[in-house]
């Protein structure tokens, strides 16, 4: 009995000291990222920011997704036909509507308005930068950058479909006295999809601004650590920010579209139920 | 006073309605022909405001038939509909900008567009004066709010205004001028006035007729002036 217990011990021990010395620096850091965020989540239930469980949720789900992804990277990163490449940034694309709805699960129809959206705009965005040989057509180039993309796409989906359904419920007044005027659902929205497609390219426009300086994105340390010479790395930082601009304001203009029809209906009333 | 043979502004025969299946009102009718101003008046929440929004198509009722000039109003598109019959809804609405940007706004929708001199007689049917359209809409005050946002609405050139308790929120002073305001439209414009009000001072002084709103029945009360209702 107690010999099993020790042979298992035994096994286990054995089993991490085979393990690549680099995962084996990496896992104490992890432990102890993962105390940083038990303390994040005691702070979270002390001052009722209610993001506990999702905190939680995230780091499993988001761990397991990564370490999959590491596992089918090399893999990936080594695809040379651009089918495959773009069926893989669909799945993306796929998922990052999924996240979305997931997130803003108060909402209607956010999975059916997002997914074109992230879709269209990041297939399109990342084929023009093939086609015009922005980027190097592998794996290695297309997914990371694809990934960064469809992430800001997400986001700016989301951001844009609730600010249009709070502003709905909370600036009813206005919406209603501009459709008396006669305005379509799109003239009455106007503002509001405006200044969330703003509101949602700012951040990105602010890391843009102090790239170098205050900001040293993802793509580019990446690249360096990989080997990369730093100038070539510098440049397609750049490129990617730029992509990232022109998609995110596409998929806001498509989503925005798309999501009046979720709020209004073909008579032009507000369909959007008054905060309870 | 009806001349016979034209159909009402705004028609609305045994017009019922439900939220989730509650029932707020049955059997409404009311009719609003040029030239009157119309009171409706009941007790808050016997949905006086959902009675505007049905009849400018914000709302689709649960039973019954609205009819502008006649026509069923959904068979309007939407914009026209609500520019022939302009709803000033119940907390008058300001867009950002000055008081020219909310006389525009409502003229930009429909692809128009006014003279300075026209903008200025909008704001002089309202008893406000030109200095008025530089201004901060914001920062009005209720009663001058109220009246930009009908001339906002005349700016259109309707048929009918609706309005939503145009001065609940206004002290007497101010609720007089804006009576004379709505009087001297009427006059200048020939047109059908609709007003909510839950004042009964209010609904003698300034109306010609009052409809009344009760929860789950409607009644027909006051004047008596025949023009009616259902047949
Ligand atoms: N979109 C909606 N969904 C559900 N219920 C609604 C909706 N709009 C109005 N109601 C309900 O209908 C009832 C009547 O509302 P309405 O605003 O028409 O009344 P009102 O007579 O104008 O009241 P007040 O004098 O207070 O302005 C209220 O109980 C309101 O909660
Ligand atoms: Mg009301």
């Amino acid at each position: 009995m107690q010999s099993d217990i020790v042979g298992i011990i035994d096994q286990i021990v054995q089993w991490f000291g085979s393990l690549d010395p680099e995962i084996l620096d990496a896992v104490p850091r992890y432990l102890a990222a993962l105390v940083l965020l038990a303390v994040l989540i005691a702070i979270s239930r002390w001052q009722g920011l209610g993001v506990g469980k999702r905190l939680i949720v995230g780091t499993v789900r988001g761990t397991a997704q990564i370490l999959l992804m590491a596992v089918i990277l090399v893999t990936i990163f080594a695809l040379r036909d651009l089918v495959v490449i773009f069926i893989v940034l669909a799945f993306m694309a796929l998922f990052a509507a999924h996240t979305t709805s997931e997130n803003l699960d108060h909402i209607p129809g956010v999975f059916r308005v997002s997914l074109p959206a992230i879709l269209i705009a990041s297939q399109c965005v990342m084929a023009v930068a093939v086609v015009l040989g922005v980027v190097v057509p592998i794996g290695e180039y297309i997914i990371p950058m694809g990934g960064m993309v469809i992430g800001n796409c997400m986001t700016l989906s989301s951001l844009v479909i609730d600010r249009m359904w709070s502003n709905a419920q909370k600036q009813r007044p206005l919406l209603e006295t501009a459709l008396a005027l006669g305005a379509s659902p799109a003239q009455a929205t106007r503002l509001t999809i405006i200044e969330s497609i703003k509101a949602g390219l700012l951040p990105n426009l602010n890391r843009y601004a102090s790239l170098g300086i205050v900001s040293i994105p993802g793509l580019m340390s990446g690249m360096i650590i990989g080997g990369a010479n730093p100038v070539r790395a510098a440049l397609f930082q750049v490129i990617v920010f730029i992509m990232i601009f022109l998609a995110v304001t596409i998929t806001g203009f498509i989503v925005s579209r798309l999501f009046l029809s979720e709020m209004f209906n073909e008579r032009m009333q507000l369909t959007v139920p008054p905060p309870t | 006073m009806t001349t016979m043979g034209t159909p009402p502004v705004l028609e609305m025969r045994d017009v019922s309605m439900c939220f989730d299946e509650r029932p707020l009102f049955e059997g409404f009718n009311l009719r609003l022909d040029r030239d009157e101003i119309l009171g409706l008046t009941g007790p808050s929440g016997s949905g006086k405001s959902t009675v505007l929004r049905i009849a400018v198509d914000l709302v689709s009722p649960t039973t019954g038939t609205v009819l502008c000039h006649g026509v069923p109003v959904t068979e309007y598109d939407p914009r026209e509909l609500r520019r022939r019959m302009i709803l000033v809804p119940q907390r008058a609405s300001m867009f950002s900008g000055t008081v020219r940007d909310n006389l525009l706004w409502g003229l930009r929708v429909h692809g128009l567009s006014a003279t300075e001199d026209e903008l200025v007689g909008a704001l002089d049917n309202v008893f406000l004066g030109r200095e008025f359209l530089d201004k901060v809409a914001g920062n009005l005050s209720g009663g001058e709010m109220q009246r930009v946002a009908i001339a906002r609405g005349l700016l259109l050139k309707p048929d009918a205004l609706l309005l939503d308790e145009p001065t609940s929120a206004l002290d007497h002073e101010a609720t007089l001028v804006v009576e004379d305001t709505i009087r001297a439209v009427l006059e200048e414009r020939h047109i059908g006035v609709l007003i909510v009000t839950h004042n009964r001072e209010q609904a003698r002084r300034f109306t010609s007729r009052v409809v009344e709103l009760n929860n789950n029945n409607r009644k027909d009360s006051e004047d008596s002036s025949s023009m009616g209702v259902s047949q």
